[in-house]
């Protein structure tokens, strides 16, 4: 999976599950201050990139230090790389 | 201490007639029906009931995302219904003290559509991943009470009435209560619920549902008639905007009925058997409240499902409080039984029916069944000043309730 993948993925759910317009999903955009998720928000779009992805990242420590859309492309692609992907 | 009266001054539905009370009377007016054949429920092993009345789901995201997250279609219907009545009312923007503002919406057991959405995640394999953080709160008891309370700001009574097809007016009655002890100053009261092939599978079990028209649905269901068959489930919302009437003439409202009493009874006899005498005790005592003859109700809006045997019991308990004297309907020909919804879609029409002075008909009344003979039936529109009426509303589990009405003076 290419890096244009993961962020058209991860974009796609932002857009289809958060309604979030497309033109506010800017690498820097902070997921709670600019895009406006929530603590119930991020329990859904862990459940949402793990389906997408073929991942767990449910237990995953590193998820709490996730602030950005970059933040999310880079630990999906680390994790990717991780489990063999 | 001080009684206070109670008067509702907005009313507010979606119903499987359309969007809004205007809808709704419109429908009734034109002898409309909002039954049809369920595309995909032949599909269901063992269900012999194919028809059904449900509401259409639309402009849901005029609620924002984060509001709406938690909401099954039980709480939009319920949030559009609430501010069809509180515009009517004159309510909005909501500028109150809103600790004295509040909500009590009943419904049979919450989201019959999320509990399904849950098991279809979780069954067979047990698995919890993937269920979606806000499916409780889309399926709890409460859950249409507490969106629409989240949604407006609510700060007061945040309560949910449930027994069945009797929730809306036990709500609406629960509502009247609290406002008499002038414990708030405005109630948002109402019921909802939601149509599913589980919840048409239940009544259908128990010979409850029709099942003899599901190529010919505009034919059913047929409350008092000989050729009835059984209920046909729907769904919406129905919403009243109820507040005592110092408030109201305070603020200039104009008042569209004043509730002058309401019961509620157990039968304490069988589980799914309507029964004649609480009912009977159950309308008495509402008369008792109002400070009412029999003779001085203008029209009984009945519950009447067109079920064999609590269209009989309903007919028998009314003839033996009123005689055949008072015009009785159901408009459950028009809509099917909503359930959690149909006391208050019910009421709402019933007060626009006082605003017109007209009563509509039974729809499917055709020829009165033998059982349900010696009441007034309204076969036909008829132009009368109703001063004051009756609503019924019966339920599984022996629960009746009824609530009196009077024109506003």
């Amino acid at each position: 999976m290419t890096e244009k993948e993961i962020i058209d993925i991860t974009n796609r759910v932002f857009e289809e599950d958060f309604e979030i317009p497309a033109e506010k999903l800017l690498p820097e955009a902070r997921i709670f201050e600019d895009l406006g998720l929530d603590s119930l928000d991020i329990v859904d779009l862990v459940v949402a990139l793990q389906k997408s992805f073929k991942v767990r990242i449910q237990d995953d420590e590193k998820v709490r230090s996730i602030r950005t859309l970059q933040d999310i492309y880079n630990f999906i692609g680390d994790k990717r790389k991780e489990t063999g992907l | 201490m001080k009684l206070h009266r109670v008067v509702i001054t907005g009313l507010g539905s979606v119903s499987p007639l359309g969007r809004g009370v205007e809808a709704l009377m419109d429908g009734i007016a034109h002898g409309r029906t909002g039954v049809r054949r369920m595309p995909g429920w032949e599909d269901y092993s063992g269900l012999r009931s194919l028809v059904g009345a449900p509401s259409e789901l639309r402009d849901e995201k005029a609620i924002p995302r984060q509001k709406r997250r938690s909401m099954s279609p039980m709480s939009i219907f319920t949030v559009q219904a609430a501010e069809e009545a509180l515009r009517e009312s004159g309510l909005l923007p909501l500028s109150l003290d809103l600790n004295r503002v509040g909500c009590v919406v009943g419904s049979t057991i919450g989201s019959t559509l999320s509990i399904n959405e849950f098991y279809e995640h979780f069954l067979p394999d047990r698995r919890f991943e993937e269920v979606p953080s806000t499916g409780f709160f889309r399926a709890m008891s409460h859950t249409a009470s507490m969106n629409l309370a989240q949604y407006l700001g609510l700060t007061g009574y945040v309560m949910a009435t449930s027994a069945a097809c009797a929730s809306a007016l036990q709500a609406i009655g629960t509502g009247y209560h609290i406002l008499n002890l002038g414990l708030q100053d405005v109630l948002l009261c109402g019921g909802t619920d939601e149509l599913h092939p589980t919840v048409t599978g239940t009544f259908d079990l128990l010979y409850a549902a029709s099942t003899g028209y599901n190529e010919t649905p505009e034919l059913t269901p047929r409350p008092f008639d000989a050729k009835r068959d059984g209920l046909v489930c729907g769904d919406g919302a129905g919403i009243v905007v109820m507040e005592t009437l110092e408030h109201a003439e305070a603020r200039g409202a104009r008042v569209l009925a004043e509730i002058c009493g309401y019961h509620t009874t157990g039968s304490g006899e069988h589980i799914s058997q309507s029964n004649r005498p609480a009912m009977v005790h159950c309308m008495r005592e509402v008369l008792r409240q109002a400070e009412l003859d029999p003779g001085d109700v203008d029209y009984i809006n009945a519950h009447a499902t067109a079920t064999l045997q609590g269209d009989g019991e309903e007919a028998g308990a009314i003839a033996e409080v009123f005689g055949d004297e008072v015009p009785v309907s159901s408009l459950k020909g028009y809509f099917g039984h909503t359930l959690g919804a149909s006391g208050a879609i019910e009421l709402a029409a019933t007060v626009r029916m006082m605003a017109e002075g007209r009563i509509y008909p039974t729809r499917n009344l055709e020829e009165v069944a033998e059982d349900c003979k010696g009441i007034r039936h309204v076969p036909r529109s008829e132009d009368r000043r109703l001063t004051h009426v009756l609503k019924n509303g019966f339920a599984f589990g022996g629960v009746n309730a009824s609530i009196a009405l009077r024109a506003r003076t």
